[in-house]
């Protein structure tokens, strides 16, 4: 008698030892943590009832700026690879498009914030159908020139003030409370930000874009139109930043183009995403805490001259010299990164 | 089905193609084949439009392709491989397959990365090439041979009618070899129609129903393998003079020598 082997059996079971093997990204992530962080940050105002802290606040406001900025600088620079050392303009953009509807019609910056970003991101997507056609260091060098165009224009635009810019008139509120409204105003932008380009980096799109960042020929013969992504991708990138203008601008009660069109800004997001990890969702957020932590730290310490940048400056370098991929990008790379701020 | 015309491309004053024509047949297996330098490659590059042609007209099921994008032609149905393969190192083998399945519409665009019935049929053509177990690993930790997989079974993803192979069996051990030719075998048996790039002349002749030669950027001959075996221009192109092919060569040829 032939012994007939069942052999449907042993591919299914092979199939299922196969299918074990293969080892999935452990699904879950910790929801708590930045529902947490959202309660922790819109309670903190509640410290004014006690007592002047003013301060405190305005580091909390600066740091969710920079949080909205260098996540929004992320989806171009981290996701898609393409490192812009010219967004501020955009932060100048929807600084100028919001401030002088305040200006000229008095309408809260607040209000007009998304109507600011969307303009930075029609600009930012007509730029970037010309300047994304460059790759790499050419890029870059072509950020930097639109900056420079861009403040040569805003400094000789009477329309808008000229080098002097314009005054904004301020809301009638007390001293103590002068800064809460900004302050919710960036932390739901900051919030809207992280939470995009979390829900981009899991789309199709963010494939799209991370395909690209890693071989654009490949990418492009994969069937996907890298022209498009790409500028689709700097609007996005433009709007957050164009918002976060918009409300900044008011907040100092003035507009002016050296406080949106100097290279630090640029500077500030690209080295807050280097230092937490271009191309992560968390990484932004750890790298402008930490950035702006030691900025204080060391103005504090050293004096606000030319010592505190080189103070941060070394902490930089150290930093990299440990994580060259940023803070998460390397541990998440070592697997050693802790569950807290594994967002990705 | 597709049909190159007059093809040209020059870089500079070379004439890396020059006035190529031929034709691919539906349901074929056809071998591109020459000595190097013979603009086999750049013929292919054109062809995908990774390359701009410089003159000369493309047909693909009777539409014109030279004047389309690059993803514009993947979305007609032609895909390919490269001949260094190309991968996306960051993204794991599955995000390397799903990545060049069609987008269907600008909804799906903002939904997950893999949708499931992405997923499902990933995971199918990982099987049909026995690397199911592969799936979740960062494409930079895989074996030279394994990225090849790959970049095959990717390009099933895009649902394609004619695959372009640029030097399929490169730097393949004989074994995996075997295995890529039985999948093109059995991928041809279904209905799909394949272009190939090839230096193994063994496996062009194994393989092929037709061959075309280039030399010089230009076609010296087509034809059935053995017809082209021994075809004194493919021989004078290959050796410089009256010779055999260097592998796999017919009583024949040896004789004319």
């Amino acid at each position: 008698m032939s012994t007939n082997l069942d052999v449907g059996n042993v591919l299914d079971a092979r199939r299922q030892h196969d299918s074990s093997l293969a080892r999935e990204k452990r699904a879950g992530r910790p929801l708590y943590v930045p529902i947490v962080l959202l309660l922790v940050l819109a309670a903190l105002p509640a410290l004014q009832l006690i007592g002047g802290y003013n301060y405190v606040l305005h580091l909390a406001l600066y740091t969710m700026m920079y949080v909205a900025m260098a996540s929004s600088w992320n989806i171009l620079g981290g996701y898609t690879g393409y490192v812009s050392l010219g967004h501020n303009v955009f932060f100048c953009i929807g600084g100028y498009f919001s401030g002088m509807l305040l200006a000229y019609f008095g309408v809260s910056t607040i209000l007009t914030a998304p109507f600011a970003g969307l303009a930075a991101a029609v600009i930012g997507f007509g730029i970037g159908l010309v300047t994304l056609r460059m790759r790499g260091p050419t890029f870059i060098i072509s950020s930097i020139a639109l900056l420079m165009v861009a403040r040569i224009l805003f400094d000789n635009w009477h329309f808008v003030g000229g080098a002097n810019g314009i005054t904004l008139p301020q809301l009638s509120l007390d001293a103590r409370w002068m800064k809460i409204p900004y302050y919710y105003a960036f932390l739901v932008i900051a919030a809207v930000t992280v939470y995009t380009s979390y829900r981009i980096k899991h789309s199709k799109f963010g494939l799209g874009l991370r395909a690209i960042s890693q071989d654009e020929v490949k990418a492009e013969s994969a069937g996907i139109d890298t022209r498009f992504y790409k500028a689709f991708a700097f609007a996005i990138s433009a709007f957050f930043v164009g918002m976060a203008g918009a409300v900044w601008g008011e907040y100092l009660t003035y507009i002016r183009p050296n406080i949106y069109l100097v290279i630090l800004v640029a500077a500030n997001m690209v080295l807050m995403c280097i230092l937490g990890g271009k191309g992560t969702v968390a990484g932004p957020i750890v790298g402008t805490v930490l950035l702006v932590l030691f900025n204080e730290f060391f103005v504090a310490t050293m004096g606000a001259s030319e010592l505190n940048i080189m103070g941060t400056g070394i902490i930089m370098m150290l930093a990299l010299l440990y994580f060259p991929n940023g803070i998460v990008g390397t541990l998440a790379q070592k697997r050693r990164l802790p569950r807290f701020l594994d967002w990705d | 089905m597709l049909e190159v015309r007059g093809l040209c491309k020059y870089f500079g004053g070379i004439r890396a193609v020059d006035q190529c024509s031929f034709t691919v047949e539906r349901g074929s297996i056809t071998a591109l084949i020459g000595p190097n330098g013979a603009g086999k490659t750049t013929a292919f590059n054109c062809i995908s439009k990774t390359l701009r042609p410089s003159a000369g007209e493309i047909w693909l099921n009777g539409s014109r392709i030279d004047t389309l994008k690059p993803h514009q032609v993947t979305r007609l149905g032609l895909s390919r491989t490269f001949q260094i393969s190309r991968n996306l190192e960051d993204l794991t083998v599955l995000e390397n397959l799903v990545v060049q399945s069609r987008v269907p519409s600008w909804r799906a665009l903002f939904g997950p990365a893999v949708a499931e019935w992405e997923r499902e049929k990933a995971m199918e053509i990982l099987e049909f090439l026995g690397i199911t177990r592969l799936a979740h690993e960062e494409t930079r930790s895989l074996s030279y041979g394994q990225k090849k997989l790959m970049d095959f079974g990717a390009l099933l993803m895009s649902d394609p009618e004619i695959i372009l192979l640029d030097e399929p069996a490169g730097g393949v051990n004989p074994r995996l070899l075997e295995e890529i030719v039985a999948r093109i075998r059995e991928l041809n048996a279904r209905g799909l129609t394949v272009l190939i790039v090839e230096h193994n002349m063994d496996l062009v002749m194994r393989l092929s129903h037709k061959v075309v030669v280039m030399a010089h950027g230009q076609v010296i001959a087509e034809g059935a393998p053995s017809e082209v075996q021994s075809d004194p221009l493919v021989l004078e192109a290959y050796l410089g003079g009256a010779q055999t092919l260097p592998v796999a060569p017919t009583m024949e040829a040896v004789g004319h020598a």
